[in-house]
């Protein structure tokens, strides 16, 4: 999975590419800005807002917090942004993602900077202007507390493996400098920390904040240094490449956070403060883990799970309809459009749909990403439906086409009151499974940062550094709603059966 | 009443399905009131006919006229008129599964001519008790007998109150022993007044009922003529032949 993303982003870059190439021969927009007067700065202060892309499972950089029953994103990645935001005169709004969709969302335009822990590696640069570097830490290993004394760094794992975060700068060092280790990776910090305490490997690659982070509040684990020589240092604000006037501006405050050394005065204080605290109540009681407390989590995941399939549902059923009538219809260029929907839909993977949606489709139009995960879901479901709805209608005696029509109903009328309802009882069943498995396949909307249930649960588990109890929870749920769902369904079926 | 024009007209119809030439030159017609039986051996065409009749199946070529009007080149929604006046009966009684014996009559007079419910419900009743199943009105088709589907099928048809009605082998897929109530419906519709037009294989019903009888094969209508005649003198060597057989059974 994580590949295809990999091959869809190169897909990906390459029409932004070609687009803006087609754009420079065409001549439509062929005025070239110049470096320095760029009207990126202009378009923000024209919007009055400042959109910051960043993926909070990475404290105490950027993580969610609970507090006083709201969850928002903390962390001193956020204050930097808030510090580069106010310094332009504007608000700072915070979007949040996985962390490999960071860039892409940048290229088409989704958001303005990304604040994310994140490198200003040589590759990156290639494809966005980076500021200036506004924290350096250094790099550690986290390793389980039992094998404390056995590892001293990396060079301890040849022959073995160390984990990093996909696509993150700790993935890059490792394949560089230690040649003899085998690089695994992962999407999430938060799952890298639960493998390695289920021993799938034996260290994981993080920065040095990050890790004194998840040491401090995850047992059993501690961290080492990790002896890769680290030439670009630190952390910096992407921006899209060609926005120099918001590097700049940037490139200001950020000497400004320096001069003041704010980021550890300020900043890190704030958000180990909330790191450690759960809501203001238990300041300083013990961290309150328990899935209970975080109960509004699940159920905002629930909510948005539900809502993205009821609408889903809907409009997958009406659109299927359409499609199924459109497929069996004799003219030709209804049905070989539905043809061509359902076999294309049908023969590519939901999440590649669903990218191209959210950015691909970004490029012309703005869709948010909860609108983008109903639209993929419900148009990626109208095809199996399209299909489910035509067996049916082809299970159907055409005897009984015949004698409504030598009633004298039209075919729209034999279709609406004789053949649609004798068809939908045969597959009821088959209909019932689509929309289970539409249910679960919701849960792929979480990519493009969609609080649904997954997302949710991603954000507990980084939240509270336990991997296994919102992974049972969120399953549970899931089976709640879908076997409510099949029960439901079933009380229908019993309603049609005619003796 | 006049007997002078036709109620439905044939003129020159042909029919191929594929390379298979199934009606080679058929020309008729069928006056008001007349009961008709089409009889002859099985891959005559009998079926495919009767189907052309009220377009069920489209003429490959020539002319179906009914009450003045060239069906082969109406529109859809012209034809959907004309059909309802064309009433039809099938081998398989398709009735429609999903509903009550009562809504299977109620819904095309309701979705076509928008007759009201009660209207519809009360028209429906008398017809069920004309064919002797006012007690079925509730039951679904797959509770019935097939002789009993076979008439509600009847019914069904009536209830758009049909110039005529088509019957295409009404009687082949049922028990020995459910034919005799079918042909008793037909029958009595048959003195009503009702412009038949029958498929059949019941040469006893033909004899009684049919004020015409057509003997069909390979593609052509044989022979014309009343049952009297058509059966104690056949004129075609074709016919002589099939009636041997099939009285001989």
């Amino acid at each position: 999975m994580k590949k295809a993303i990999n091959w869809f982003k190169a897909a990906l870059v390459m029409l932004v590419t070609l687009t803006m190439l087609v754009n420079c021969v065409s001549g439509v927009q062929a005025a070239q800005a110049p470096k320095a007067t760029d009207n990126y700065l202009q378009k923000v202060k024209q919007k009055g807002e400042l959109i910051m892309g960043t993926s909070p499972d990475f404290p105490p950089y950027e993580f969610v917090k609970n507090v006083n029953g709201k969850s928002k994103v903390y962390g001193m990645d956020i204050e930097v942004g808030k510090k580069i935001a106010h310094d332009m005169g504007v608000k700072l709004v915070v979007k949040t993602m996985d962390f490999d969709s960071l860039l892409v969302a940048l290229e088409t335009g989704k958001v303005d900077m990304v604040i994310s822990g994140m490198s200003a590696s040589p590759k990156r640069a290639k494809s966005v202007a980076f500021s200036q570097v506004y924290y350096a830490s250094g790099q550690d290993l986290i390793i389980r507390k039992a094998d404390a004394g056995k590892y001293h760094n990396f060079h301890s794992f040849d022959g073995k493996a160390i984990a990093a975060q996909t696509g993150s700068l700790q993935s890059d060092l490792i394949k560089k400098q230690a040649p003899k280790v085998t690089l695994k990776t992962m999407d999430k910090d938060s799952d890298l920390i639960l493998a390695l305490q289920t021993h799938k490997f034996d260290a994981v690659a993080v920065d040095s904040a990050s890790a004194d982070a998840y040491v401090k509040n995850t047992t059993g684990i501690i961290n080492i240094r990790s002896g890769f020589k680290d030439k670009s240092v630190g952390s910096s604000v992407a921006f899209h490449k060609g926005a120099q006037s918001l590097v700049n501006a940037a490139n200001k405050s950020i000497d400004e956070i320096k001069a003041k050394d704010l980021i550890k005065k300020d900043y890190l204080p704030m958000a180990g403060k909330y790191l450690a605290s759960n809501g203001k109540s238990k300041k300083s009681a013990k961290i309150d883990n328990s899935m209970w407390a975080y109960k509004d989590f699940f159920v905002a995941g629930v909510g948005y799970t539900l809502f993205i399939s009821l609408i889903s549902v809907f409009f997958g059923f009406l659109l299927g309809a359409i499609l199924a009538l459109m497929r069996l219809s004799r003219n030709k260029v209804a049905h070989s459009i539905a043809t061509a929907y359902i076999e294309f839909v049908r023969g590519t993977p939901l999440m590649v749909q669903l990218l191209f949606i959210y950015f691909g489709l970004g490029l012309v139009v703005n869709i948010p990403a909860l609108l983008s995960g109903i639209i993929a879901v419900s148009l990626n479901s109208a095809s199996y439906v399209a299909e489910v709805i035509r067996s049916g209608i082809n299970s159907i005696a055409p005897g009984q086409t015949e004698a409504s029509r030598s009633l004298g109903m039209s075919r729209t009328e034999t279709m609406r009151y004789v053949i649609m309802p004798q068809a939908m009882k045969n597959i009821w069943p088959a209909l019932g499974n689509e929309f289970v498995s539409l249910i679960k396949e919701s849960s792929i909307v979480s990519v493009i940062g969609v609080k649904d249930l997954i997302y949710q649960s991603r954000i507990v588990q980084a939240d509270t550094y336990r991997g296994v109890m919102p992974l049972v929870i969120t399953m549970i749920l899931y089976f709640i709603i879908t076997f409510s769902l099949s029960s439901l369904m079933k009380v229908f079926e019993g309603k049609m059966k005619h003796e | 009443m006049s007997n002078e024009e036709p109620l439905i007209k044939v003129e020159h119809l042909k029919k191929t399905f594929g390379n298979n030439e199934v009606l080679k030159d058929i020309n008729a017609e069928v006056k008001d009131g007349q009961v008709i039986c089409l009889i002859g051996p099985s891959g005559a065409g009998k079926s495919t006919f009767l189907r052309c009749l009220n377009l069920l199946d489209q003429p490959t070529s020539g002319k179906v006229i009914f009450e003045d009007k060239e069906l082969t080149s109406l529109s859809e929604d012209e034809l959907n008129t004309l059909r309802e006046k064309m009433g039809m009966v099938f081998q398989q009684f398709n009735l429609f599964p999903h509903m009550s014996v009562l809504e299977n009559l109620k819904l095309a007079p309701m979705k076509v001519k928008h007759v009201a419910d009660e209207v519809a419900t009360a028209k429906a009743k008398e017809l069920l008790a004309q064919v002797g199943l006012a007690d079925k009105a509730d039951a679904f088709p797959a509770s019935l007998s097939g002789g009993q589907q076979q008439r509600v099928a009847i019914a069904r048809a009536l209830a758009m109150d049909p110039e005529m009605m088509l019957f295409d082998e009404p009687t082949s897929a049922l028990d020995p022993e459910m034919v005799g109530e079918v042909l008793k419906v037909m029958q009595d519709l048959a003195q009503k007044g009702m412009t038949m037009v029958v498929v059949t294989h019941e040469m006893g019903f033909a004899k009684n009922v049919a004020n015409q009888v057509w003997f069909m094969a390979d593609g052509y209508i044989q022979e014309k003529a009343t049952p009297s005649e058509f059966f104690a003198h056949p004129k075609t060597e074709r016919a002589q032949d099939f009636l041997a057989k099939v009285l001989e059974a």
